[in-house]
């Protein structure tokens, strides 16, 4: 079968660009249209996305197109879609949790006077996220993975009178133009040493793959660390984490739609579609693996001690992104992309329910929380399901892909095995405190919570059905993984179904919620076990392991230093010179004024001994 | 021969350079330049009797330079008689108006 | 109809029709000057515009060409060769366009445009501002297309005097100060300029012309003599002995060729400019008005550039490519210089003026990389820096209308009172530091793009400066736009329409140019192709 709709793929993207561009011309006078015109976007865009997804899922050909977008000398540089069974996949989860998302904003922000401004930035963020995922070649994902960037900076300072929003949204763009950057030299080292200065994935499969010794290992090495620099960045790995949780500024929506779901994991999506170049150098995939499995349980750690609720599911997307990067480092592109798709949909779920009860006792504090279950009961039915695949209970869908993960770790490293089961038990911990702490217990909170209204609530089913169902497209029995199947055709699929593992995990998991339920409903083991033993611990969590402070201490003292001092040299030293320059011709002039004083005999003087001068001169030559 | 008047002439017009310069009368100062014309005449002369290529121009030369000096010296102390006027003074370093 | 015109010389002059028409004005009646004034910066926008539809980048321009000898002397006839007729010094008026000036010009007839539009807030003597503006334009203009070095530098010197006045009247508290140090700083830049050019003249510019019955010698600043002297000296050497029996006028040696080539990287460095001869546009970037600001840092800066390229690099190619190592240091000083001083200014207008150091850092890198895409990114640079500072300025002009203050510590929460000027600057800004789909991008990727082919570890150095940027744009744009608003800014009202005009059409061209960068970089091709082939020809690729 031909691919008919894969054709138009690239009209996917231009509904939600048309969208962001009616509403920026025409919204702040219309309300109400803007939200539909938006909301139009994102559902035609979605129902397109669903058309292209089962195409690839039949017997649809994968398809590419791009044009040239500048000639220069002999070297063209194109831009251009490709629709792959990767990307047809992202296109789905982008397009969906972006629609349930615009639905959700119409009851949480109704209340805000720029709402047409919101949505206009979400429809300019959909186009910009479904851009960078079709993007054929890597200068066109970086064009695309900027935008998202700065997206993401304009609705992170959405509320732009808060100071704390506005310092959010200026570290949320550096950070991670940190690690853009890494991603730029990759980009320029690819393009002087690939051949042909390709840069189309189709080309660099080719030429990591055939491992023809094309570009020498090194260089291979740099590229990929450099790349995952990027991916470090946007995926709010550690060290680049920090911009993540204080992210979270930005209204709820935002945070599921872009910190949670989609272009935190664009980091995961551009190592996955650069995948040849990590299998070409061990070194590389050895890095990603560490990074990612260090990053999932430090800020497992650190999701514990957090009371914001936003931030705890924040600490834990950073965690769980870890966990992604950990799965492609450790070779398994299946379990990283796997634990991707079901993410995007337990932690929408989970971010959008947090809106819904924030939108509730209006605070974010889970110590003024409590006792929610009776009056929100959809909101933390939704939630609880949320929590439970986070925490990889079967069968919810967290369980299998992270169970995916974690066997492919046993079969390759144990000491990460190890690791990713400990940040397992933490991350079932932290939901647990978070849970009951909310839910359950006495209210602590001075507002009169009420469930919300459908719009929102309707959302919340949805990815909360997603959050069951979307394990099952890869059973850890053979014959029954098609994910992997379907998105490594050709490749052949070993998935070592090892029940062991699952039984391990499981418990791990049961563990960590007993504990919580312990704690923080029976009361058996008293709250400040940890903080009465051990206060520096605990500090130490609470305070992000004083990451921020280090940065600051470190990175943005001494620069703003040098600034100043390099205002000084600039100000006295090199204007000086200037200065110098222009008081000395004063000053010259000055000794002129001095000998014109106007006495006859002084100048007749003067003359009289400039003429000796220059009749030595003359005369002396001759006998020089 | 020539030498010596040079050297005479040398003398006279040092002597006159250094009163031109260094004395505040000017009526002084009029007679020192005076002394360096002579001392120019004197080398006139001389050349025009001992020079390599003797002729009778350099001595009526000199005669025109007596005759401008005598107009000249005129004119100066003309000035000054003014000047001494105006300001009651001829100490040369009193007269700077030019600069102002 | 306009084919058979000389389309330059009218590009050039046609703001002198406005300075006409403004002369029979009465001084008084400031809107009539404004629309008179507008009207003429409109004539040779319109007239570049068919420029540009009319050119053919293969060709690259010669159509257009304009000659005509301007100024003629006979010189020192006791050298007569036997044979020589005649021994001249010729100034020539002498017009071209190719694809480096073409791009320039048309920022330049733009960005006058959008200037002249900004001047709205000027607030006195409206009659003699605009006849200094239309001066001003017909230097610029003239610049970028004169051919021969001695017009070229009249152009020049037309620039200066004609700045010099509008920054000494209309300025600001100090600006008498800043127009002294203004003209004081870039005269010197034109003295070494033309000690360069009198080398030049007087060693490359000779050209022997045979007729009939006549056979002259000819020095004269002719740029396509100069070039074709330069890139092929054995040409005129061969014919020259036989002339001149043995006696050779044209003693070019490499030591001449070098110190031409340093003294007009000095003089076009100052205009640049390069650290560090920096310090005098901060000094104009405070105290000029907003419009000529604009047009200070949209076009005069890049006449530094131009010049360097178009007699530097055009024709000393060896020189500065083995110079190329320090033109990228330098240019990687400028970058992280400019940002790091940048980042801890109070003054807005600072911020912008050390930016503005930062981002012809990256031209001085698009030019060290001697190749096509650096090249080709350098110019894009100039050409999209023009736009944005002229943008930024005009924003910070309307501005200081309303707040009457331009220290960042005494601004914020504009975005409240004024949500559309405040869009604009935030998407300036991010122009400025380089995003994707904006036209700063493509300047800044194309530099380090070439760059990295040659000088690795300076490009890597460099890419610090994109985060550099990103800081210090965010800081100031965030404290002005974001945040609370001081309760004295509540009444302001947003941008009129005559300021929002020029503001949207900048932007359509950023925009324009960061989507579809092809627009500018099909024009420059040419050239450049004709550069690097020669480079390769003299000392193989």
């Amino acid at each position: 079968m031909d691919s008919i709709y894969s054709q138009y793929a690239w009209l996917i993207p231009l509904f939600p660009l048309v969208a962001f561009l009616i509403i920026t011309a025409f919204g702040r006078s219309l309300r109400a249209t803007s939200i539909m015109v938006a909301l139009t976007g994102s559902l035609i865009a979605l129902m397109l996305s669903i058309l292209v997804l089962f195409e690839q899922m039949g017997s649809g050909e994968e398809f590419s197109e791009r044009f040239t977008w500048m000639t220069i000398g002999n070297v063209q540089l194109s831009m251009g879609i490709e629709v792959t069974h990767l990307t047809s996949l992202m296109l789905v989860v982008v397009t969906l949790v972006s629609f349930l998302v615009n639905l959700y904003s119409m009851g949480y922000m109704k209340d805000d006077e720029r709402i047409s401004v919101f949505y206009g930035y979400i429809a300019l963020f959909t186009f910009s996220m479904l851009g960078l995922v079709l993007s054929e070649n890597l200068l066109t994902m970086y064009v695309f993975w900027e935008l998202v960037g700065v997206c993401s900076f304009l609705l992170v300072g959405f509320w732009y009178t808060k100071p704390e929003a506005r310092a959010a949204a200026k570290k949320a763009f550096i950070v991670t133009r940190i690690g853009d950057v890494g991603l730029l030299i990759a980009i320029l080292l690819l393009f002087w040493y690939m051949p042909d200065h390709a840069l189309d994935f189709a080309s660099i499969k080719n030429v990591f793959d055939g491992q023809t010794g094309t570009i020498a290992e090194g260089i291979t090495t740099l590229i990929a660390i450099l790349i995952f620099v990027g991916a470090v960045g946007k995926s709010g790995q550690f060290p680049l984490h920090v911009w993540l949780p204080d992210a979270m500024e930005g209204p709820t929506p935002i945070s599921a739609l872009i910190h949670a779901a989609t272009m935190v994991a664009a980091g995961v999506f551009l190592v996955a579609r650069t995948y040849d170049i990590f299998e070409a150098s061990q070194a590389a995939m050895n890095t990603v693996a560490y990074v990612g499995a260090f990053t999932a349980i430090f800020a497992a750690t650190i999701g514990i001690a957090q009371n914001d609720i936003k931030r705890i599911l924040a600490y834990s997307t950073v965690s769980q992104l870890g966990y992604m990067m950990m799965a492609l480092g450790l070779g398994s592109l299946t379990g990283g992309i796997f634990h991707l798709f079901t993410h995007a949909f337990f932690k929408a779920l989970l971010f959008l329910g947090a809106g819904s009860i924030i939108h509730a006792v209006h605070t974010q504090n889970i110590q003024e929380m409590g006792g929610l279950g009776s009056k929100m009961k959809i909101t933390a039915w939704t939630f609880g399901i949320g929590a439970l695949a986070l925490s990889g209970i079967p069968p919810f869908s967290g369980f299998w892909s992270k169970d995916a993960i974690l066997s492919t770790a046993l079969d390759h490293n144990p000491l990460l095995f190890v690791v990713g089961l400990v940040a397992a038990f933490f991350t079932a911990l932290y939901m647990a405190r978070l849970f009951f702490l909310v839910f359950t217990g006495e209210s602590r909170s001075k507002a009169h919570a009420h469930e919300s209204p459908a719009v929102m609530t309707v959302p919340l089913i949805v990815l909360a059905v997603l959050a069951v169902l979307a394990g099952f497209v890869e059973l850890p029995w053979s014959g029954l993984g098609f994910l992997g199947g379907w998105l490594l055709p050709g490749e052949e699929v070993v998935h070592h179904g090892s029940e062991l593992v699952m039984v391990i995990s499981t418990a791990v998991g049961a563990l960590g919620i007993y504990l919580g339920w312990l704690i923080y409903v029976k009361g058996t083991i008293s709250r400040d076990v940890v903080s009465s033993r051990v206060p520096g611990l605990v500090k130490l969590l609470e305070r992000k392991y004083y990451m921020d402070e280090l940065y600051h201490a470190v990175i943005v003292v001494p620069l703003r230093g040098i600034g100043q001092a390099l205002q000084a040299v600039d100000d006295y030293i090199i204007d000086g010179v200037v200065r110098l320059t222009g008081a000395a011709a004063v000053w010259t002039g000055r000794a002129g004024i001095r000998m014109q004083n106007g006495q006859v005999q002084t100048y007749g003087l003067i003359t009289a001994i400039g003429l000796i001068v220059l009749i030595v001169v003359i005369v002396g030559r001759r006998f020089w | 021969m020539l030498s010596s008047y040079l050297t005479m002439a040398a003398i006279l017009f040092c002597i006159g350079l250094y009163g031109a310069l260094a004395k505040r009368n000017a009526v002084v100062v009029l007679l020192c330049i005076e002394l360096m014309l002579n001392a120019v005449n004197l080398n006139l002369i001389a050349f025009s009797k001992y020079g390599v290529v003797p002729s009778l121009t350099g001595q009526i030369f000199s005669l025109f330079t007596i005759t401008v000096a005598a107009a000249e010296v005129a004119v100066g102390i003309a000035i000054l008689i003014a000047l001494f006027r105006s300001r009651g003074t001829v100490e040369i370093d009193e007269f700077d108006e030019m600069r102002r | 109809m306009l084919a058979d015109l000389p389309v330059l010389s009218l590009i050039t002059f046609s703001p002198l029709l406005g300075i006409l028409v403004l002369l029979f004005l009465p001084k008084q009646r400031s809107r009539l000057l404004k629309v008179t004034a507008i009207a003429a910066t409109l004539l040779p926008l319109i007239l570049t515009f068919w420029l540009y539809a009319n050119y053919h980048p293969e060709v690259g321009g010669a159509e257009f060409k304009e000659l005509s000898t301007w100024v003629e002397v006979p010189v020192n006839k006791e050298t007569l060769a036997p044979g020589v007729t005649s021994y001249m010094l010729e100034f020539q008026y002498h017009m071209g366009v190719d694809g480096l000036s073409l791009p320039l010009v048309l920022l330049t007839a733009l960005v006058s445009l959008m200037a002249a539009l900004a001047s709205v807030h000027i607030k006195k003597r409206w009659k003699s501002f605009y006849i200094w503006f239309l001066l001003l334009e017909v230097g610029m203009l003239g610049v970028f297309l004169a051919r021969d070095l001695m017009l070229f530098f009249v152009f020049f010197e037309l620039t200066l005097i004609a700045t010099f006045f509008l920054i000494g009247i209309w300025g600001y508290f100090n600006r008498e100060k800043a127009a002294n140090k203004f003209l004081i700083y870039n005269g010197l830049g034109s003295a070494l300029m033309l000690m360069a050019f009198v080398m030049l003249i007087a060693t490359a510019g000779l050209t022997y012309v045979q007729t009939d019955n006549t056979a002259s010698l000819i020095y004269s600043g002719n740029y396509e003599n100069l070039l074709s002297n330069l890139t092929n000296p054995e040409a005129l050497v061969n014919v020259l002995p036989e002339m001149l029996g043995g006696n050779n006028p044209f003693y070019l040696t490499d030591g001449v060729k070098w110190a031409v080539f340093i003294l007009l990287l000095i003089a076009f460095g100052i205009k640049l400019p390069i650290f560090p001869f920096h310090t005098w546009m901060l000094k104009v970037h405070t105290e000029a008005p907003p419009a000529i600001v604009m047009i200070h840092s949209g076009v005069l800066l890049k006449m530094g550039a131009y010049g360097l390229l178009r007699f530097g690099i055009f024709l000393f190619p060896e020189q500065a490519r083995e110079w190329a190592v320090v033109l990228a240091v330098l240019g990687v000083i400028n970058i992280i210089y400019g940002a790091l001083l940048a980042m801890v200014q109070k003054e807005f207008k600072l911020v912008l003026a050390y930016s503005s150091i930062s981002h012809m850092g990256i031209v001085l890198l698009g030019i060290a990389s001697f190749n096509e895409i650096g090249l080709q990114g350098a110019v894009f640079q100039l050409v999209s820096h023009g736009l944005i500072s002229a943008l930024l300025f005009l924003i910070v002009g309307s501005l200081y209308e309303r707040t009457g203050t331009t220290e960042i510590p005494e601004l914020g929460g504009l975005a409240r009172s004024m949500p559309f000027m405040s869009g604009i600057l935030l998407v300036a800004g991010m122009a400025s530091l380089g995003l994707p789909g904006l036209s700063g991008f493509i300047g800044e990727f194309l530099s380090l793009l070439g760059l990295f082919d040659t000088m690795k570890w300076l490009t890597v150095i460099a890419t610090i400066g994109v985060i550099l940027t990103a800081v210090y744009v965010l800081r100031a744009v965030l404290a002005i736009t974001y945040g609370a608003m001081p309760e004295r800014f509540i009444t302001f009202k947003d941008a009129r329409l005559i300021e929002a005009v020029p503001m949207i059409a900048l932007l359509a061209f950023i925009v324009l140019l960061g989507v579809y960068p092809s627009v500018l970089t099909d024009t420059l091709q040419h050239s450049f192709d004709v550069l690097i082939n020669q480079l390769n020809a003299r000392v193989g690729g």
